[in-house]
């Protein structure tokens, strides 16, 4: 069943058109992956998804409702939420805090103790830190609180931009099998990554952007097995 | 899988959290650092006798007259009392949208002046206006800033920083200007004779006079415990918490279902009727409005006082507020170059302490240990493990 739908999506910024008549879908249950190099418009197509820009053309549904107006906190009560690029955690909050504000639009506050555990418990080395300030931690594990901070919405789809980013090796794998333990959980999950290689491996169903469109879909294993995105993307020629 | 069995900790982050221990441990050096640290290690009715012991104190200055600080014969010290007073609580109003929600606002003397003219047109004699007593136009001057507060926020705050501090920079000239050429608010000339709240001494002469500064300081005191206890419980409700988000990353917070514009329509309409809250009490002890007041310079006293006593801490407002009422009436034969002063101080304080007099921050860990307990012991974890930590803090 189909849980997000992009249509014909196109955002600008001023006269520069970032993403170019846009359509592709997330199924309930998935992992799908977007790749593309820098510029290529995986940012935008997050933050349009969530709801931080506006497109000029173009439909968004997500759960068969249509929110393509919608302001980006209500979509976050719809069951979107965001883990942004650079982590954007809030620096002078401690992870506690943090986590805290993730749950910021949710009424039952008694619900969310199995939350924080479900959080703790992906992310142990969270549970050490709880008291420490956010903007004191090391990039993994900002990026751990970014994750961990915007499943505490509980939501429906989970949207992660470059969680690799800037990330020793260890901890990329680390990022990638934590991704799928949540998916098996029963979060969807849609990421965009220039880290091609895991981004595939770990997606049930993967596109390829390029310059505003997307050029190559299909499943994890066949992109991965293709060759022109081979020699683009995963550095093998 | 667990992250526990990745790497240990990568060294970067154990590099920034030696910095971190080097720098809370120089920090501890200073002295109101110290203070900070000796006050949250306080019991809570040491910190409530404690307090007592202020307000009492804050409630006998006027009277005291210390030989040293005090600002006579050039000003009288009562009335230099309530002018603290007056800053203090502008400031305190400021802080809430400067400090709480980091919007820059440079134009906030608009509000201060609006909330006088409000007070003055309901009361003076010279204004062609419905008259009504003294104390009701507090709330209405309160309303009446709110509504501009309102006014003001709804088109500028989608702007951003800059922007932000520019159309406010704008708007508090055209209040002024708009006092100047409108025929009703008399320009220069002003409103004499603004209304006072009731009583008379024995005598038989009024207990709020133009000339004794001890009542209006007593009741503008009054109003300032009332606010901070108000603008306390704010910062620590689900409000405050969407601000500081607000604050250390806007785009963060949307994402996280804060309704971001809404909180800083909210945060500068508080901020606004705070600010005509003093503004009323001000022309109300002064007795005489006009448009000289409310210049540009006096907005970035205003923003100066929280700087100075650090953004985000309404205690720190507080002091700031006063500091900059009190150098140039205090030491008169420098009042002219107040401004110069004022800019090196603040030179040197952000050379000295980023963060101004009390940093935020402090706060913020204040508020972190109790609201943390709370969610900790509530919401997740083992409370075991928090208890723990909370006993070792002690």
């Amino acid at each position: 069943m189909t849980l997000l739908e992009l249509k014909n999506v196109s955002v600008r910024y001023g006269r520069i058109e970032a993403i170019h008549d846009m359509s592709f879908s997330v199924e309930k249950g998935e992992i799908v992956s977007l790749i593309g190099a820098n510029g290529a418009g995986k940012s935008t197509t997050m933050k349009t998804i969530s709801g931080l820009l506006n497109p000029s053309s173009g439909t968004i549904h997500f759960d068969g409702e249509d929110i393509t107006g919608l302001k980006a906190h209500l979509r976050v009560m719809r069951g979107i939420s965001q883990a942004p690029e650079g982590r954007g955690v809030f620096p002078g909050m401690t992870v506690l805090e943090n986590l805290d504000m993730g749950a910021f639009g949710r009424k039952d506050r008694s619900g969310m103790k199995a939350d924080f555990d479900r959080v703790f418990s992906l992310f142990p080395r969270l549970a050490e830190r709880r008291s420490q300030v956010g903007g004191t931690m090391s990039g993994g594990e900002q990026q751990m609180l970014a994750i961990g901070r915007a499943l505490m919405s509980q939501p429906r789809l989970l949207l992660l931009d470059e969680p690799s980013m800037g990330l020793a090796p260890q901890f990329i794998k680390q990022i990638f099998s934590i991704i799928t333990e949540i998916n098996e959980q029963g979060t969807t999950v849609l990421l965009v990554e220039q880290n091609a290689n895991q981004a595939l491996a770990r997606a049930h169903r993967a596109f390829v952007l390029e310059t505003g469109s997307i050029t190559h879909s299909g499943t994890g294993r066949e992109l991965l097995a293709n060759p022109a995105i081979k020699e683009a993307y995963l550095g093998v020629g | 899988m667990s992250t526990t069995d990745g790497p240990t900790l990568v060294p970067d982050a154990q590099a920034a959290q030696d910095a971190v221990n080097r720098e809370s441990a120089s920090k501890k050096a200073g002295p109101f650092q110290r203070f900070g640290d000796r006050w949250n290690g306080l019991r809570r009715p040491q910190q409530w006798a404690f307090l007592l012991i202020v307000v009492a104190l804050a409630y006998a200055l006027p009277v005291l007259d210390i030989p040293i600080l005090t600002t006579e014969p050039g000003n009288d010290w009562p009335i230099t009392c309530f002018n603290m007073a007056i800053f203090a609580l502008a400031a305190v109003g400021l802080n809430v949208v400067v400090g709480y929600a980091g919007l820059l606002d440079l134009g906030y003397v608009a509000f201060f002046a609006v909330g006088s003219y409000v007070a003055a047109m309901l009361t003076s004699p010279d204004s062609p206006f419905l008259h009504i007593p003294y104390l009701w136009t507090v709330p209405v001057a309160m309303a009446v800033t709110m509504f501009f507060g309102v006014l003001l926020g709804v088109p500028t705050l989608r702007l951003r920083g800059d922007y932000l501090a520019i159309v406010t920079l704008g708007f508090g000239e055209i209040v002024r200007i708009l006092a100047t050429i409108i025929p009703a608010m008399k320009g220069q000339v002003g409103f004499q004779n603004v209304g006072r709240p009731p009583g008379t001494a024995a005598d038989g002469s009024p207990v709020f006079s133009n000339s004794n500064g001890t009542p209006w300081y007593w009741l503008a005191l009054t109003i300032i415990i009332i606010v901070l206890l108000l603008v306390g419980n704010l910062e620590r409700s689900r409000v405050g918490r969407a601000w500081v988000a607000i604050r250390e990353d806007e785009d963060a917070a949307e994402i996280m279902g804060v309704p971001v514009f809404k909180y800083k329509v909210w945060a500068f309409a508080i901020g606004a009727a705070v600010g005509g809250l003093s503004g009323a009490l001000f022309s109300g002890q002064i007795g005489f409005v006009n448009n000289q007041k409310f210049d540009v310079p006096t907005s970035i006293l205003f923003l100066a006082a929280v700087v100075l006593g650090g953004a985000g801490n309404k205690v720190g407002a507080i002091i700031g507020g006063a500091i900059v009422a009190y150098i140039p009436l205090r030491f008169t034969a420098i009042a002219d170059y107040k401004y110069l002063i004022f800019g090196l101080a603040l030179v040197v304080l952000m050379l000295w302490r980023a963060r101004g007099l009390l940093p935020a921050r402090q706060r913020l860990l204040a508020y972190g240990r109790t609201a943390y307990q709370r969610v900790a012991n509530r919401d997740s974890g083992p409370p075991t493990a928090v208890a723990a930590e909370e006993g070792d803090a002690k």
